[in-house]
């Protein structure tokens, strides 16, 4: 017999009750984001755990001059990985732009659908114009997030009909507690992240 | 007691620097999980939620898993079933000789451990690159994990250092931590990115999508998984969940009992392979969902424990697995949850002891974010041990003792007792003699329990 008719065989492969599985979503059991969302978002971004700093702009044309500035901040030359995303069109003429990602890359820019107040994270998603390695390999992350897509809960970070390749929640920068317990910044992924909310000035 | 569990307890009990090791990171572990777990006020109806998904799916896994599979594999994901740990092995190895693969980027996951793959990639001739920090240190080392969360617990900074300056060709020249990991980060980087193969576990199948959630705090999962060729993930059948909802109701309880985090840095559902338009990701997609005991494990009173979620939080807040650490026990799990799991997974009568190790304290099944109950589980195979005549006819002092007197309620009822008052005493939180407990109090000084004790607030029925 194949290891999948004995597997599905020996657990049975009867439908659970209609509703049951319904039922466990319903009144999820969650931390209360009360008040402004906004607010939230801001404060859990800027938890030690997350560890993760930002900027409010008035729209994507700002957010050239906002890297500059920021990138100067942590004296950085003015180079950046932007990916073929429409969302992030701007005039990113001022900087040297790497045209494929490198190992390396001191600093990366990318596009979050949604923020969640509850826990502080940027909701990404692969696409055609999304690539996601990037995100992993820059030392800086720097996160556009339009000010209206910052939902209360993780429930509302789903995307709803056929999902793509990944679908990936970043919160706050990457760390390590692997020797000793003590707490790294940076151990495989960005060491900064810094999100540009993006308002509608 | 076995001559080789002895031992090897002997040895963890007589060794100072693995006390001070695991005591650093299952202290730091305990504190942050106790100041994450006060600020979220329903916690306790969490649980009871988080426990009551679990015991859906496990009563409902041959549904879900089909569901699974329809939905994986419609997204272009290639499923595969494996009733033993040897078969698992088996389809991982031929999809890698398949894709030509000379080495594969590693995941962390505990089901690969399980399964024995590290072997059966060297036995394949196949380089393997651990790239979870912990991984890699013991990968240098040569060892095992210690702990399902912090696998290389048992190493001091020292320690890491020295593998350091002996394998990486640009070690850290300053004596920190966060210049070692910054030598870590440099040295794998280039095994992540040119690995043809990349194999990770799953936290979680979404049975209604088809994906699979990984979930990290350093990122390593993603740089080992998107760039390779083929991404193969090995995943026991119980890690299903019926959707994405359901899995961020146990997002949420795992990240605080693991590490106090409110959630994971990284938690990532995979579905399917790259598109045809991505820019980036693997081609191909294989799942390998494996059973291993577990369809065995819901028939044989042990369904409670297929509710795991493998936070840790039971071995840190263990006392004997804080005075012996992982490696004494001997199984790919350590802990409590192991001492429940290694004598379903390698035979009872193997590990007869490890359920016998144990105080009974309930400390376990207090912090488990499942609510599974795991004492009652661990009497469970004590009480089998005795019935198949295991266990020897002279029971001699140390632990076999005081699992005798734990078979006897009245008897363990009075031990604890008298442990608690000779604690109040004492007037520390360490007591350094405890009845019947010699063999351990010799070497290590044993924590006081609470004031009052679980089995009394069991008896008044507050479990
Ligand atoms: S048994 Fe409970 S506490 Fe222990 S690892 Fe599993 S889920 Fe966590």
């Amino acid at each position: 017999m194949s290891a999948r008719a004995d597997i599905l065989g020996k657990l049975g492969t009867a439908a659970p009750p209609p509703g049951t599985a319904e039922a466990l979503l319903a009144d999820p059991v969650r931390p209360a984001v009360a008040g402004d969302r906004v607010a939230t978002f801001l404060t859990a971004l800027a938890l030690p755990a997350s560890g993760a700093t930002h900027e409010r702009i008035g729209s994507v044309a700002e957010a050239p001059a906002a890297v500059a500035r920021y990138l100067a901040e942590h004296a950085l030359p003015p180079a950046v990985f932007v990916p073929d995303d429409p969302r992030l069109a701007a005039d990113w003429s001022g900087f040297a732009l790497s045209l494929a990602i490198t190992p390396d890359e001191p600093a990366v820019i990318a596009w979050a659908r949604l923020g969640i107040a509850e826990t502080g994270s940027l909701v990404f998603e692969t696409g055609p114009h999304a690539p996601m390695l990037p995100n992993f390999l820059g030392l800086h992350h720097i996160v556009l997030l339009p000010e209206t897509a910052i939902v209360a809960h993780l429930e509302d970070a789903a995307l709803p009909g056929p999902q793509p390749r990944a679908h990936y929640w970043v919160t706050g920068v990457s760390g390590t507690t692997d020797i000793e317990g003590q707490y790294i910044r940076g151990a495989h992924g960005p060491r900064f992240l810094h999100v540009l909310v993006v308002g509608e000035r | 007691m076995s001559a080789a569990f002895s031992k090897r307890v002997d040895a963890a009990l007589a060794d100072p620097i693995l006390k001070i090791a695991v005591e650093r990171t299952a202290g730091t572990a305990e504190a942050k999980r106790a100041i994450a777990v006060d600020a979220f006020a329903q916690f306790e109806a969490a649980r009871t939620r988080a426990a009551a998904i679990k015991d859906h799916v496990v009563a409902h896994l041959g549904y879900y898993l089909e569901q699974f599979e329809t939905a994986a594999t419609s997204a272009g994901a290639h499923v595969h079933y494996a009733r033993t740990a040897d078969e698992a092995c088996k389809i991982v190895i031929d999809i890698c000789k398949a894709a030509g693969a000379r080495t594969v980027a590693r995941s962390k996951s505990m089901m690969g451990e399980e399964i024995g793959l590290p072997h059966a990639l060297a036995e394949a001739g196949i380089g393997r690159v651990e790239t979870d920090l912990a991984e890699h240190i013991i990968q240098l080392a040569d060892e095992r994990p210690s702990h399902i969360v912090w696998p290389a617990m048992h190493k001091t900074s020292e320690q890491v250092s020295a593998l350091f300056k002996q394998h990486h060709a640009l070690p850290h020249s300053e004596e920190t931590i966060p210049a070692m990991a910054e030598s870590a980060r440099r040295h794998l980087r280039q095994g992540m990115l040119g690995a043809d193969v990349g194999i990770s576990g799953a936290n979680f199948l979404v049975a209604d999508s088809g994906a699979v959630c990984t979930v990290t705090n350093e990122g390593n999962a993603e740089l080992s998984l998107v760039p390779p060729r083929v991404h193969i993930v090995t995943a026991g059948i119980e890690k299903l969940v019926p959707s994405m909802g359901h899995a961020v109701q146990l997002l949420r309880l795992l990240a605080r009992s693991a590490t106090g985090a409110t959630l994971t840095q990284y938690t990532t559902f995979y579905t399917g392979p790259k598109r045809a338009a991505d820019p980036d990701g693997p081609d191909a997609m294989h799942i390998v969902l494996i059973d291993n005991g577990r369809s065995a494990m819901r028939e044989d009173g042990l369904a409670e424990m297929l509710r795991c979620i493998r936070c840790g939080a039971c071995m840190n807040h263990c006392v004997v697995f804080r005075q012996i650490g992982g490696h004494a026990y001997g199984g790919t799990y350590p802990g409590p949850m192991g001492a429940v799991l290694t004598p379903a997974l390698d035979g009872l009568a193997a590990s007869r002891d490890l359920p016998n190790a144990c105080t009974l304290n309930g400390k376990c099944q207090e912090v488990c974010p499942v609510k599974i109950p795991l004492p009652t589980l661990l009497r469970g195979w004590r009480e089998k041990s005795w019935r198949e005549g295991l266990e020897p006819a002279t029971m001699r002092q140390g632990i076999a003792a005081w699992a005798w007197v734990a078979q006897r309620p009245r008897l363990y009822r009075l031990a604890v007792r008298a442990a608690i008052f000779g604690m109040r005493r004492f007037g520390r939180g360490w007591i350094r003699t405890l009845p019947l407990a010699s063999g351990w109090t010799a070497h290590r000084d044993l924590p006081a329990p609470d004031s009052e004790s679980f089995m009394n607030r069991y008896a008044r029925g507050e479990r």
